[in-house]
């Protein structure tokens, strides 16, 4: 018979165990900091109404949206990002939620892109959003979650932060004309990405006259003071209250006022972020802002939000890069070793102690040489092996096998669920 | 609840090796107090400063909390609470040192020893920093008093705790591998000390220019 190929589509992906060690260490960080600012979780659909999904990217993201008939004929897409789902969440819930409603979601989402490096079809995101609330303290909240969370992960980053408002001022002021504002922001986002020259042509082919003195003006000063100065004739309220409350927080010193900052997408209406690793050039690893009118695609009521998304995947690689994960750990932390058929009953009973008391433990199943189950613990991973041969029965005790370091250490039977409680792991 | 009163609080040791010396360095500030007084609350007669006697490992609480304004505590004790509290005065008594033990015939010779043994101790953060410093795992084996049996049990293989002359150790059968920290008594001050209030005693403790 014709065996199947185990494949897997491209730009999708399976993880072992030990990516999953790694992938739920970093996303349980990533919850409980959320947790602690009271944001709750919430889900939607992987399937979803196709006319709930696209058209609300632009042609582009339409393009990379999948989308497909079911069965029974419906068009149907699978979510863009967790943005669009949240909003059509809200317009059909808010009027049984609390408001301000503040929620995070970590979900896959997916993109029909022709996979390459760092471009996968099917991929987290993990986001955070306040909706209801004007009051800049919630774009503060942001910044303070995204400060706590890079600090909890131990990643070193700038959040990089401008008011849309103020962007908008500038360019009326340098006469751009009102249908071309989205153009041109779109094109200063990409300035990192494409260079200043690269983006002076584009602006040019847009029909901007003095693209170089615009690009110019837009550039941050020294330092947060002199840029504000620099731009004081325009209403810079928005942004000086911002970094007023942020002082207050204790995050400044994270923040960078950048008024070249754009982000790309149209529907940014106050204040913007933008996160990037101080370590190593891995782009934004975190981004979002105060959008005005999301959910007014879906219903009457006009709702103001301010969230972000942290991009999981790119922080999984830096982390990676980082060396966060060298000494990571699966489930298992101890073996209770099997060689005997006579310490069969001991080994049941000792293995049982163990997990009432909350130690994350397994036994090996059959009689065998202690090699083979010492390899198996290595296989994974497991720091502490048990011995109960007939030496032990005979002193009561019990032997422990440190992976790490071979060392073997007998105590009292009596004293190992305590030993192993109170056991304090140093970092190195 | 009652209301703070207006005085300047000081938090000292209920009982125990640091009272006596306290009192004394306070004496010598020239500030006078009623002895042998059973209440937790004694106030002083010549100042607005008033005496708050509480149990030594507590008294980092009360600082940190600004129930006190200030405190005098063993070092050692500080460490142990994590409380970054201010040291405005380090005051020379109370001196001893904490200290990493095993029993005289055992194989632990040194810090390194220590890895994967049972250390029983009533300063469990210090020592874990202490252990984190020095990239050794342990199991550690928190006991609040009469440490130095804990061996001779067979509880653990080795003890951490305070020693000052090491009599207690030596009659144990005990040696000393390894040395954590000096400490002694020193004063602290609350980060929520009402400057107003406690200006006086601010005063008598700055050396004069």
């Amino acid at each position: 018979m014709n065996k199947i190929e185990p494949k897997i589509l491209k730009g999708t992906r399976d993880f072992t165990p030990l990516e999953m060690a790694k992938r739920n260490l970093v996303m349980d960080k990533i919850r409980k900091v959320f947790e602690r600012f009271g944001y709750d979780a919430i889900e939607t659909p992987i399937i979803c109404p196709a006319d709930t999904i696209l058209g609300k990217y632009g042609d582009e993201g339409d393009r990379l949206t999948y989308n497909f008939d079911d069965a029974g004929g419906r068009r149907l897409a699978l979510p863009f990002d967790l943005t669009v789902p949240f909003a059509r969440f809200f317009a059909a819930n808010y009027r049984d939620l609390p408001l301000p409603f503040k929620r995070y979601q970590i979900q896959r989402v997916w993109r029909a892109e022709k996979p390459q490096k760092g471009r996968l079809r099917e991929f987290y995101q993990c986001d955070i959003d306040i909706i209801g609330t004007k009051n800049l303290i919630a774009d503060a909240e942001i910044a303070k979650v995204i400060v706590q969370v890079f600090k909890e992960l131990g990643i070193n980053f700038t959040i990089k932060v401008n008011s849309r408002r103020l962007m908008n001022a500038v360019l009326k002021d340098l006469n751009i004309p009102k249908d071309k504002i989205t153009g041109v922001i779109r094109i200063i986002d990409k300035i990192l990405k494409i260079g200043e020259q690269a983006a002076i042509k584009e602006l040019e082919t847009l029909g901007i006259n003095t693209p170089e003195k615009m690009l110019s003006l837009l550039k941050p000063e020294q330092n947060t003071k002199a840029t504000l100065e620099k731009f004081s004739k325009y209403d810079t309220e928005e942004i000086k209250n911002f970094l007023d409350i942020c002082k207050n927080f204790e995050i400044k010193e994270y923040l960078e006022f950048d008024p070249s900052l754009a982000r790309g997408l149209d529907y940014y209406t106050g204040i913007i972020y933008e996160v990037v690793s101080k370590d190593c050039d891995f782009g934004t690893i975190c981004a979002g802002g105060r959008y005005d009118d999301l959910c007014g695609l879906f219903c009457n009521e006009d709702f103001s939000g301010v969230g972000v998304a942290f991009g999981f995947e790119r922080i999984m690689l830096l982390l990676e890069q980082l060396g966060a994960f060298k000494d990571i750990q699966l489930n298992s932390k101890v073996l209770v070793t099997f060689f005997d058929e006579e310490s069969k009953a001991d080994l049941l009973n000792i293995y049982s102690n163990l997990i009432e008391a909350g130690i994350n433990s397994e036994i090996y199943y059959e009689p065998a040489k202690l090699g083979k189950q010492i390899k198996y613990a290595d296989k994974k991973r497991i720091p502490f092996v048990i011995i109960r041969g007939s030496e032990e029965r005979e002193k009561d005790e019990v032997t422990i096998k440190f992976m790490s370091s071979g060392k073997q250490k007998s105590i009292p039977r009596s004293q190992l669920t305590t030993y192993l409680l109170n056991y304090y792991e140093s970092k190195e | 609840m009652n209301q703070r009163s207006k005085k300047t609080r000081i938090a000292l040791q209920k009982t125990g090796r640091l009272q006596g010396p306290s009192l004394d360095f306070l004496r010598s500030l020239g500030l006078k107090f009623k002895s042998n007084g059973t209440k937790l609350i004694s106030p002083c007669l010549n100042a607005d400063i008033e005496i708050l006697y509480v149990r030594n490992s507590d008294i980092p609480q009360y600082v940190k909390s600004g129930v006190a304004d200030y405190g005098i505590v063993g070092e050692n004790v500080l460490i142990e609470k994590k409380s970054r509290l201010k040291i405005i005065k380090r005051l020379g008594f109370g001196k001893c040192k904490l200290i990493i033990a095993a029993p005289k015939n055992s194989d632990i010779k040194n810090i390194d020893d220590l890895s994967e043994e049972r250390i029983a101790t009533s300063y469990l953060n210090t020592l874990k920093g202490y252990l984190e410093e020095k990239c050794v795992s342990a199991s550690l084996v928190e006991i609040n008093g009469s440490v130095e049996i804990c061996p001779f049990l067979n509880l653990s293989d080795a003890i951490c705790d305070i020693a000052q002359t090491g009599q207690t150790l030596k009659e144990n059968d005990l040696r000393i591998i390894d040395k954590i920290m000096d400490s002694e008594a020193v004063l602290v001050r609350s980060p929520f000390f009402n400057k107003l209030m406690t200006d006086n005693f601010e005063k008598l403790i700055t050396p004069k220019q």
